[in-house]
């Protein structure tokens, strides 16, 4: 028997890449949480490889805009957005920690339109591996195909 | 400026990761490479008293209102019509008395001349709201004449413009509080001896609501103008179908009737009564001081709200002195009833519509001034872009209003208010003089404007402004040589005394950009001048070497200078600075006349005049050590001494002045710390309480 009613999430981690797919996921996650006045936390990964420490100090004025742009929207809108920058080796792993840790019970990740040598569609790390790991549901936006793709 | 923290470990084996702190996102948002927006919360106050202001004034004046939200505070047509024609529409209630005042004094019969009268005040009114129109579109900025004035007269007549309407400005603030509260007393005699108190009050209401920004006082003044539109309209149209359908009858004269018949009907009477009226046109030029205060797109709303306020004007003014003159309605002494009131009472009867309608003009007569409120900040902060008044004028407050204008415009007002007395007879006289000046301005300056334009019409164009200029010249003329003996010579002397205070200003700044501009493209040298640094102190203490650790990083030459009237306690001095800074020279300057600060600056001037002629001055630092206390009250107990050297080396030459703080909590820390300290060490707060 399928459940009626529509799903109230409590708190969503929106994971943003810095890229043009991330204020629409952040005017999303607003939209859909007004009514029920959710929690939502904006998460920013910096990857860093194994030749620098984890705690390098590597996390340029460009990183911090990606969340501060996410705050400014959520400002405009008039929501409340909670905003996180980490640093870690995998970005995925990062994400989906950081969900888990915060109790999450929704996760938002963008998906930039890419293809491979070839034509094959690219999905990238991060998605598959939230799919796989995330104890929360998932939700992946991916942005619109370019004029030359369709 | 990020600090990571210790990392944290993931679900899985080996994934760890680091929250990196985001220490500015509280106050800060990045914008761009390098660029900064400052968020509310850099804004607040920082102490508990500031706190509890900010606290009190969001209550009186509302929240503080980002430059995004701008768009949003601007007005539709419906809600700038009240605000901006509040002036010119309630012009209309007295408009036709003005006339009728005049024309009385050459016989009864004379009196049909009114609507012929009127008729030439509309046309007037149709080429002054026709030439206003084109300045919303053609100067979108705002400033209407005087922007006019300057853009084609040139900036001197743009003053001229710009003195007449601010004093025009304060002056229908005054008059309006002022009459507002001559019809209260008259329903309330108790209130007779308050007047001026009351009127400041009254004005100090308008301030505070017009400080809570343009929408809302908007939302505020808006009911009572629609509402006596209404009532007016609907006064004509019930007067309109009664004379019509045969129904109006003349009435019984009313009590204080002014006495007809004492001059002969001549040119000049006629002129008189052309002019009287002519105070319908009052306030008619505010729109187009305002157009930026419109919604997009702004000078089409402007220009068509500008419209719909000339058509009900003229519609209410014409229909009043029509309708007026089919009932036989005459001219009163200010005691005696209006020609609104005499009309409402021969349509409505003495009932309900007839309350309404008195009750709404004597509502809008006071709000008169609100419309004054919303054009003399935006003149004043135009004016103030063009450095022609102090620059704070063009600052917007926290509701996004011209804070200074506002307040500015109140202050003069009750000043106003309380040199006359709060008497309506008294300031009526040095009402719209100055708005003449300005029309006439206006409409010379658009002459010029459509024959260097040549665009499609400016033949027409311009003959229309020009008959427009010389007809408003002319009542210029005859108001001011009327009003000249009862009051208008003191506006013909504030609009000069206004023209030279802005020229005064704008010479001032000029000279300072002069003196500061940088050659255009011209790589500025390392300076290679000298520095020193003099530390006066007032004994030897941890302020003092709070001030001289600074003084080490800015040079190497570094004196002390102690003045002093007791030679015992100056030895004292000198000992104990050579045991605790001895690389630092210390000179003693004995006061026998116990002065403090004449002996500094002298001290100053001597080391100038043995500095070798050959060799560019130095630039002397002088480092002020303050010892500062946590509370205000605290304050007042220290640095008095400091604050009097400080503003005497202000404008010296060649010389810095640094005030070096050393904070009561610092001094805490530094006393705990002196416990563990060896013997030897200073003891904080010795000799701070004689700074």
């Amino acid at each position: 028997m399928p459940e009626a009613n529509t799903p109230v999430f409590r708190r969503a981690v929106i994971a943003l890449n810095g890229g043009p797919i991330d204020s629409y996921m952040v005017r999303l996650a607003l939209e859909v949480t007004r009514h029920t006045h959710a929690e939502l936390i904006a998460v920013h990964v910096v990857e860093l490889d194994w030749t620098q420490p984890l705690d390098a100090d590597v996390a340029t004025e460009e990183a911090q805009r990606v969340l501060d742009a996410a705050e400014g929207i959520a400002e405009v809108m008039h929501g409340k957005l909670e905003s996180v920058l980490i640093q870690a080796r995998d970005v995925g792993a990062a994400i989906v920690d950081e969900a888990a840790a915060r109790d999450a019970d929704l996760l938002i990740l963008g998906l930039p339109y890419r293809t491979r040598f070839g034509g094959d569609f690219a999905i990238g790390r991060a998605v598959p591996y939230a799919f796989q790991n995330a104890p929360c549901a998932v939700w992946v936006v991916r942005e619109p195909m370019g004029e030359e793709s369709k | 400026m990020t600090a990571p923290r210790p990392p944290l470990h993931g679900r899985k084996l080996g994934d760890r990761r680091v929250v990196v702190d985001r220490p500015h996102s509280a106050f800060f948002r990045y914008s761009g490479p390098g660029t900064m927006i400052a968020k509310a919360a850099a804004s607040t106050p920082t102490t508990a008293i500031g706190r509890r202001l900010a606290r009190i004034r969001g209550f009186v004046f509302g929240k503080p209102l980002t430059n995004a939200q701008e768009i949003g505070e601007r007005l539709s047509k419906k809600l700038a019509l009240p605000i901006f024609s509040s002036d010119a529409i309630s012009s209309s209630a007295y408009a036709t008395d003005e006339i009728l005042r005049v024309l009385v004094l050459a016989g009864l019969a004379w009196m049909t001349w009114s609507i012929w009268v009127a008729a030439a005040i509309a046309l007037m009114l149709t080429i002054v709201a026709f030439s206003y129109r084109q300045v919303c579109r053609g100067y979108p900025s705002g400033g209407g004449a005087y922007v006019v004035a300057r853009e084609n007269l040139g900036p001197n007549f743009g003053l001229i413009a710009a003195a007449a309407l601010m004093v025009d400005y304060v002056m229908t603030v005054a008059v309006s509080s002022a009459s507002a509260l001559a019809n209260l007393a008259t329903a309330f005699s108790a209130i007779q001896p308050y007047k001026v108190e009351l009127g400041a009050l009254v004005i100090i209401l308008v301030t505070a609501a017009n400080l809570r920004g343009i929408r809302e006082s908007g939302n505020i003044f808006a009911i009572p103008t629609y509402l006596f539109v209404g009532m007016a309209l609907l006064a004509i149209g019930v007067g309109l179908m009664n004379t019509v359908t045969g129904t109006a009858h003349h009435l019984a004269p009313p009590a204080f009737v002014e006495q007809p018949g004492v001059q002969a009907f001549t040119l000049l009477l006629l002129l008189k009564a052309f002019a009287g009226g002519s105070v319908a046109l009052t306030g008619v030029e505010a729109i187009a001081n305002g157009v930026p205060s419109f919604k997009p797109p702004e000078p089409k709303n402007a220009a068509n709200t500008l419209i719909i306020m000339a058509v009900l004007l003229g519609t209410i003014f014409i229909g009043l002195t029509f309708v007026g003159m089919q009932y036989g309605v005459m001219a009163t002494t200010a005691q005696g009833p209006t020609v609104l009131g005499q009309v409402g009472n021969a349509v409505f009867g003495n009932g309900f519509l007839f309350l309404l309608l008195q009750i709404s003009a004597a509502m809008i007569l006071f709000l008169a001034c609100n419309t004054s409120f919303n054009a003399f900040p935006r003149l004043a902060a135009i004016l103030a872009q063009d450095d022609c008044m102090p620059r704070q004028f063009a600052f917007r407050g926290d509701r996004l209003a011209f804070s200074w204008g506002i307040v500015v415009l109140a202050a003069v007002a009750i000043a106003m208010l309380y040199a006359f007395n709060a008497s309506v007879d008294a300031l009526i006289p040095l009402y719209s003089v100055g708005v003449f000046v300005c029309f006439t301005l206006s409409q010379a300056g658009m002459v010029i404007h459509w024959r260097r334009e040549r665009s499609s019409g400016w033949a027409w164009r311009s003959v229309v402004n020009g008959v427009g200029a010389v007809l408003t010249g002319v009542v210029f003329l005859v108001v001011a040589y009327e009003k000249f003996d009862a009051g208008a010579k003191l506006v013909l002397v504030f609009i000069p005394v206004l023209i030279a205070m802005m020229m005064f200003i704008r010479h001032q700044y000029a000279s300072s950009t002069r003196q500061l501009e940088l050659t255009p493209g011209v790589a500025v040298p390392q300076p290679h001048r000298h520095n020193r640094v003099v530390i006066p102190i007032s004994g030897v203490n941890r302020a003092v070497i709070q001030a001289l650790n600074v003084a080490r990083s800015i040079t190497t030459d570094i004196r002390a200078v102690y003045v002093s009237d007791d030679p015992k306690k100056s030895d004292d001095i000198r000992e104990r600075w050579t045991q605790t800074v001895p690389d630092v020279p210390l000179v003693v300057v004995e006061s026998p006349y116990r002065a403090l600060i004449a002996p500094v600056v002298a001290y100053l001037d001597v080391l100038d005049r043995t500095w070798p002629s050959e060799r560019e001055e130095p630039i002397t630092f002088v480092l002020i050590p303050e010892y500062v206390a946590r509370s205000w009250w605290e304050r007042l107990l220290y640095n008095q001494a400091t604050k009097q050297l400080r503003a005497t080396l202000l404008g010296r030459a060649h010389t810095v002045v640094i005030n070096v703080p050393y904070r009561r909590d610092e001094a805490r820390a530094a006393a705990a710390a002196a416990e563990i300290e060896p013997a030897g060490t200073l003891v904080a707060g010795d000799n701070v309480r004689n700074q």
